[in-house]
C-alpha cells in the first residue's frame, strides 16, 4: 500500500502541476492576486508530493521490495546500504524521478523566497516551471514508471550495474541534475519575461544567482563524473569526448556564457535580450542532453527505432519547449527594451567576446556530438567523431578566450583601456613563461606546445591574482591598509579570481597529463619490477577475496623510490555474480598532484598477469581546478549585495579608479 | 479500503490547500513597475552604507548614485504613466471548479491506468520471515544457502526441478549437473538434466541429452521418459525406421491406458505415413525440427507446464538475441521454437530479424531461408 500511495502521489503531483501551469498565468493577465497566489501554494504542494513519491521509491529500494519492477531490475538484497540508496537513481526511471524532484524543489524555492519578486513575474515563472514539471511527470508515468509492479515478486534482484556500485554514483547524478535542472529556473524567468513583455530590474538580480548556483553544481557534477570515470573504468582516461559527456558539457559551456552575460545585465542593464536568449538556449541544451542520454538514441539509432516510445516522448517535449520558447522569443523579443551602450573595449565588450567564443564552442561540441547520429539516421553509415576533432576545433577556439580571461576583470565598465590593462598584466605574462619553462625542464622535454599550454595556465593564475593585487593597492599603501582593502573587496571579486585561477589550474593539469604521461603495459610475475614516473613498482602477487555480491582478485604492488619503499597499492578485478559482469578497481596512489595508476589485465597461463601502469603527472590539477571554480561560484553566490556597475566618466584619466562592484 | 480512504484524504487535502488563496479576499495586484522603483531605492540605500563603511570612495559613489538615479527616474515615470491599478473583483468560480474537478479526475484516470492498487507491498525482510508458499523466496533462500555451501547436493536436488518448472531452464540444467556431480546419478536426475538440455535447445534432443538418457536407461531400463526422448532423437536425426521401432517398443512395454500412449501412437502413425511420403517431410525430420506433437507428448511424459516452460526459455533467448543479434545458432533455434509453439507471426518476425543480422546472400542467411522454407514461413511477412 505504501508503494501505491507513492505512485498516487506522483499522479497527484501531475494534477497539481497542470493547475499550476494555467491558473497563475490567468491571474497575472487579469491582475488577480488570488489566482497568482495559487502558483506559490501549488509549487510547494507539488514538491511535497514528488518528495513523498521519491521517498517511497527509496523505501522500496532500501527494503528490497522486489514486487516493484524497478527495484528488482536494479537492486540486490546483499549490496551495501549506500548502493540501495544510490540505486534509486542509478537507473532510467529513478533518475527521471530525481530530475522532477529537483525541478519541483527549485520551483518550491522560488515560491518560498520569491517574496521580493514582482507578483506577476513570480506567477509566470512558477507557471512555466509547472509546464516543465507536468511534461516530465507525464513522461515518467506513461513511459518510464518506476512504480510498475510485478505480480509474482521475484526472490532476488538483478543487482545494480556493477560500474555504478561506487560512491561516485551517490554524488554524481544528483549534482549533475542540480546543474541541469537549475538552469530551468533561468529558462522560466526568460519565458516569464517574454510573456510579460518586460524585463524588471529584479529579473537580473534573480537570474544571476540561479545561474551561479546551477553552474556551480554542474561544474561539480561534471568534474565528479570525470574523476569517477577515471578511477572506475580502468582505462586511465579522464575525458573521452563521449556523447554522454558532451551532453553535460554543452549546457556547461552555454551556462558559463549565461553566467557572464547575466553579470553584464545585472550591473549595466546591457545585453538584456541576448541574456534572455542564452537562458533559453542553456536549458534547451540541458533538455537535449536529457534526450540524448535518456532516449537510447546514443547506443544506436536502430535501437532507438525499435523502441521509440521514450525517445519520441522526450523528443516531443524537446520540440515543444525549445520550439515554443524560441518562437515566443522571436515574437516578443522586440518588445523588450535594449539595455545600456558600451564601447567595444570595455568590460562589457570583453564579456561579449567571452560569450561569442563560448557559444561557438558549445555549437562545435554539439555538432561533433549530433553529426554522427544524423549521418547514421540518414545514410546508415556509422562514423565516430573522436577526440582529434574536438581537440582541434574546441582547443583552437578556447585559445583566444583563455588569453583574454585575465583582461576581462581588469577592464573598466562601459569604456576600458586595453593598453593599460596589458601593461598591468605584463608581470603575469612573465610569470607564466617562467613557470612554463620550469615545468618543461623538470619534465625533461616533451612537445613544445606543452611549454606554451602550461605558460598559458600559469599566466591565467597570475593574471587573476594581479587583479586582487592591484585592488588591494599592495606596494602603494602600507600592508595593513592593503589587507583591509583586500578584505573589504566584494566577495564576487574573489569569486571571479578563484574561478579564473581554477581554470588556469585545470588547464595546467590537462596539458601536463597529455604531454608528460607515460604508459607501460607489461606482463608481470610476482617479484618483477617496472619503473614509472621515477618510481619502481614491484608486483608482490595475487590474492582472492569475496565481497557481499562479488568475488575479486587483487594484486599487491610495492612502490619504491630510489630503492626505498614509499607506498603500496592494491589493484583488483571484480566479478559481480548476479549480473555476471567484471569490473576493474584500479589501484591509484597519489604523490603530490601526480598519480600512479595501476590496472590489472588478464592473467597469463604461466602465472603472470598483464598490468597497465600509468604515470599521470599533475593530473589532480584537472579536478583541483574544478574545485577552485566551484569555490569561486559559491563565494560569488554568497555575495548578496546589490550590484550597480557605474561607468567612470570618459574624461577620467586615472585608470586605477574602479567602480564598486 | 484503507488505501482508497488515504487516496481520497490526500486528494482532498491538496485541493483544500490550493483553494485557500481563492477564498481569501481578492486584492488587486500592484503595478509591476513599482517593483523596479523599490529595487533601485534599495540600491541607493546600499550605496550609502558602502560609502559610510569606506568600501567605495566618495567619487565612485557619486558615479554609481548618478547611474542608479537615472534608472530610478525612468522607473518612476513608468509607474506614474501606468497609473493606479484597479483591484480586480472578478469571481473565481471557474478556478475553484477546475481545482475541485481536475485533481480527482487526473489522479484517478491516470492512476487507474498505471497503478496496481491491489498489489501489496513486499519488503524482502517480511517475505523471508514468513515465506508461506512464495516460490521465489524459497528459491532465493535455497540459492543463498547454496552460495554459502555449494556442495550441498540435497539443496541442488530441491532447486533443480523448481528452476525447471519456473522456466529457468539454464539454471535448472546447471543445478541438475551439480546434483549429479555431488550425489551421483539417478534416473530422476539424469532425466531432469536431459529435459533441461532439450528445453534449452528448443526441443532438440542433443547428443549431450542423449548421453544422459542412455545413462538413465542403463540404471532403469524401463523408464518411459528416457525411452521416449531417445525415440524422438532418432526421429529428429531422420532415422525414421529406427524411430518407428523405438516408438513401437514403448507402446508394447507401456501398461495399458498409460497417459502417453495416444501420443506415442500418433508418432507411430506419423512415421508410418512419412515412410511413404515424399522427401519434404524427411528433410524436415532431418533438420531436427520437433513437431507440435513431440512437445505435447513430452508434456505428458512428465509433469509440469511445458508450454510455459518453453515460452520462458524462448523469451530469454529472444532477450539474448536482442542484445547480441550476431548469433546464428540462436536465430535458427528461436525460429524453430516459435513455429513449434504455433506462433507463426513471431517466427516470421524472428526470421526477418535474423535475416537483418545475416543477409540472405550470405551462407548463414541461406540456411535461415532454407529453414523458413521447411517451416512454411515467408521472409517478406505472412505465412505461406
Amino acid at each position: 500500500m505504501i508503494i501505491e500511495l507513492g505512485h498516487y502521489a506522483l499522479v497527484l503531483a501531475l494534477g497539481v502541476s497542470l493547475l499550476q501551469a494555467v491558473l497563475p498565468i490567468i491571474g497575472a493577465l487579469r491582475g488577480d492576486r488570488a489566482l497568482m497566489e495559487i502558483g506559490t501554494v501549488a509549487a510547494k504542494a507539488t514538491f511535497l508530493l514528488v518528495a513523498i513519491s521519491f521517498g517511497v521509491l527509496t523505501y522500496a529500494h532500501v527494503t528490497s521490495d522486489f514486487s516493484v519492477q524497478n527495484v528488482w531490475e536494479n537492486s540486490h538484497s546483499q549490496i551495501p546500504l549506500i548502493y540501495k540508496f544510490s540505486g534509486v537513481w542509478g537507473n532510467h526511471e529513478g533518475s527521471m524521478l530525481l530530475w522532477v524532484l529537483i525541478l519541483t524543489f527549485f520551483s518550491a524555492l522560488v515560491a518560498l523566497f520569491g517574496d521580493n519578486l514582482p507578483e506577476t513575474l513570480k506567477a509566470n515563472v512558477l507557471a512555466v516551471q509547472a509546464w516543465i514539471a507536468a511534461a516530465f511527470s507525464l513522461f515518467i508515468l506513461l513511459t518510464s514508471n518506476p512504480f510498475n509492479r510485478l505480480l509474482d515478486a521475484p526472490g532476488e534482484g538483478q543487482d545494480l550495474n556493477p560500474v555504478l556500485q561506487d560512491i561516485g554514483l551517490a554524488i554524481h547524478p544528483p549534482l549533475l541534475y542540480l546543474g541541469y535542472v537549475g538552469f530551468s529556473v533561468c529558462f522560466s524567468f526568460a519565458i516569464a519575461a517574454l510573456i510579460e513583455g518586460r524585463l524588471d530590474a529584479a529579473w537580473a538580480r534573480w537570474v544571476r544567482p540561479w545561474t551561479l548556483a546551477a553552474w556551480t553544481c554542474l561544474t561539480a557534477g561534471i568534474a565528479m563524473g570525470s574523476y569517477w570515470a577515471y578511477y572506475e573504468l580502468g582505462w586511465g582516461g579522464w575525458w573521452f569526448w563521449d556523447p554522454v559527456e558532451n551532453a553535460s558539457f554543452i549546457p556547461w559551456l552555454a551556462g558559463t556564457a549565461l553566467l557572464h552575460s547575466a553579470l553584464v545585465m545585472e550591473k549595466r542593464e546591457a545585453l538584456k535580450i541576448w541574456t534572455v536568449l542564452l537562458a533559453i538556449m542553456t536549458f534547451s541544451m540541458s533538455l537535449l542532453g536529457t534526450f540524448l542520454v535518456r532516449s537510447g538514441v546514443l547506443t544506436s539509432v536502430h535501437a532507438f527505432a525499435t523502441d521509440p516510445t521514450r525517445g519520441v516522448f522526450i523528443l516531443m517535449i524537446l520540440i515543444l519547449f525549445i520550439g515554443g520558447a524560441l518562437s515566443l522569443f522571436a515574437f516578443r523579443a522586440a518588445r523588450l527594451k535594449a539595455g545600456g551602450l558600451f564601447a567595444p573595449i570595455s568590460r562589457e565588450g570583453a564579456l561579449v567576446f567571452n560569450n561569442l567564443i563560448l557559444t561557438t564552442a558549445a555549437a562545435t561540441v554539439l555538432t561533433g556530438t549530433l553529426y554522427p547520429l544524423a549521418l547514421e539516421a540518414v545514410t546508415g553509415s556509422k562514423i565516430s567523431v573522436g577526440p582529434p576533432f574536438f581537440n582541434m576545433t574546441f582547443g583552437l577556439l578556447m585559445l583566444p578566450l583563455l588569453l583574454a580571461v585575465p583582461f576581462g576583470p581588469l577592464l573598466a565598465w562601459k569604456r576600458g583601456d586595453l593598453l593599460g590593462v596589458g601593461q598591468r598584466l605584463f608581470a603575469a605574462v612573465a610569470i607564466g613563461l617562467v613557470v612554463g619553462s620550469a615545468i618543461y625542464y623538470a619534465q625533461n622535454g616533451g612537445p613544445i606546445m606543452a611549454l606554451f599550454g602550461i605558460a598559458l595556465g600559469a599566466y591565467m593564475i597570475a593574471g587573476s591574482l594581479t587583479e586582487l593585487y592591484l585592488r588591494s593597492g599592495l606596494g602603494k599603501v602600507t600592508g595593513a591598509v592593503a589587507l583591509r582593502r583586500l578584505s573589504g573587496l566584494p566577495r564576487s571579486v574573489f569569486g571571479t579570481a578563484l574561478a579564473h585561477i581554477g581554470l588556469g589550474i585545470t588547464l595546467i593539469g590537462i596539458v601536463a597529463v597529455t604531454a608528460f604521461e607515460t604508459e607501460h603495459i607489461v606482463e608481470m610475475k610476482p617479484g618483477m619490477t617496472t619503473d614509472a614516473g621515477g618510481y619502481t613498482l614491484r608486483f608482490d602477487g595475487l590474492r582472492n577475496g569475496n565481497g557481499p555480491n562479488y568475488s575479486e582478485e587483487s594484486g599487491h604492488f610495492t612502490i619504491s623510490r630510489a630503492g626505498v619503499a614509499v607506498a603500496d597499492v592494491w589493484s583488483s578485478k571484480r566479478f559481480y555474480t548476479a549480473r555476471r559482469m567484471p569490473t576493474t578497481e584500479a589501484g591509484i596512489r597519489t604523490f603530490g598532484t601526480s598519480q600512479l595508476y595501476v590496472s590489472l589485465g588478464d592473467g597469463m597461463a604461466d602465472g603472470g598477469v598483464v598490468v597497465r601502469i600509468w604515470w599521470k603527472p599533475m593530473i589532480l590539477c584537472i579536478w583541483g581546478g574544478a574545485l577552485f571554480m566551484m569555490a569561486g561560484g559559491a563565494v560569488s553566490l554568497s555575495d548578496r549585495r546589490l550590484r550597480i556597475g557605474a561607468p567612470a566618466r570618459a574624461r577620467k584619466k586615472k585608470p586605477l579608479l574602479e567602480p564598486a562592484e | 479500503m484503507l488505501f482508497w480512504i488515504l487516496v481520497a484524504t490526500l486528494t482532498a487535502a491538496v485541493a483544500a490547500v490550493l483553494l485557500l488563496p481563492l477564498l481569501r479576499a481578492a486584492a488587486g495586484a500592484e503595478a509591476p513597475q513599482s517593483h523596479d522603483v523599490e529595487v533601485y531605492r534599495d540600491q541607493l540605500e546600499e550605496l550609502k552604507r558602502d560609502e559610510r563603511n569606506g568600501l567605495i570612495s566618495g567619487e565612485d559613489a557619486g558615479f554609481a548614485r548618478a547611474e542608479v538615479a537615472r534608472r530610478l527616474l525612468v522607473a518612476t515615470d513608468a509607474v506614474n504613466a501606468a497609473g493606479p491599478v484597479q483591484p480586480a473583483r472578478r469571481s473565481n468560480r471557474l478556478a475553484q471548479l477546475a481545482i475541485i474537478l481536475i485533481l480527482p479526475a487526473v489522479g484517478l484516470c491516470l492512476y487507474l491506468r498505471t497503478g496496481n492498487p491491489d498489489v501489496p507491498d513486499a519488503p524482502l525482510a517480511a517475505r523471508l520471515a514468513n515465506p508461506g508458499n512464495d516460490m521465489n523466496i524459497l528459491i532465493a533462500r535455497a540459492e543463498q544457502q547454496l552460495v554459502a555451501n555449494p556442495d550441498d547436493g540435497a539443496g541442488w536436488d530441491v532447486l533443480a526441478p523448481i528452476y525447471y518448472r519456473s522456466g529457468r531452464v539454464e539454471d535448472a540444467a546447471a543445478a541438475f549437473r551439480n546434483a549429479l556431480r555431488i550425489l551421483g546419478a539417478t534416473p530422476a536426475r539424469l532425466g531432469g538434466y536431459a529435459e533441461s538440455l532439450i528445453a534449452l535447445s528448443g526441443g532438440l534432443v542433443t547428443t549431450e541429452a542423449q548421453d544422459a538418457l542412455q545413462k538413465s536407461l542403463a540404471i532403469e531400463p524401463n523408464d518411459p521418459r528416457a525411452q521416449f526422448y531417445l525415440a524422438l532423437a532418432l526421429k529428429q536425426e531422420g532415422k525414421a525406421p529406427e524411430a518407428l521401432a523405438a516408438f513401437q517398443q514403448i507402446a508394447r512395454t507401456s501398461p495399458a491406458g498409460a497417459p502417453w500412449l495416444p501420443l506415442v501412437n500418433e508418432h507411430i502413425a506419423g512415421l508410418k505415413h512419412d515412410g511413404a511420403a515424399p522427401a519434404g517431410a524427411q528433410a524436415r525430420a532431418k533438420l531436427g525440427n520437433p513437431t507440435g506433437e513431440d512437445v505435447a507428448a513430452a508434456e505428458d511424459m512428465s509433469a509440469g507446464d511445458r508450454t510455459a516452460m518453453i515460452e520462458g526459455m524462448v523469451g530469454s533467448l529472444a532477450e539474448k538475441l536482442k542484445a547480441d543479434p550476431k548469433n546464428f545458432e540462436g536465430w535458427m533455434r528461436i525460429i524453430r521454437s516459435y513455429s513449434v509453439l504455433g506462433q507463426k507471426d513471431k517466427a516470421t518476425d524472428a526470421l526477418k530479424q535474423g535475416l537483418a543480422a545475416f543477409p540472405a546472400d550470405g551462407d548463414e542467411g541461406k540456411q535461415l531461408l532454407v529453414l523458413a522454407g521447411e517451416l512454411g514461413l515467408k521472409a517478406d511477412g505472412g505465412v505461406k
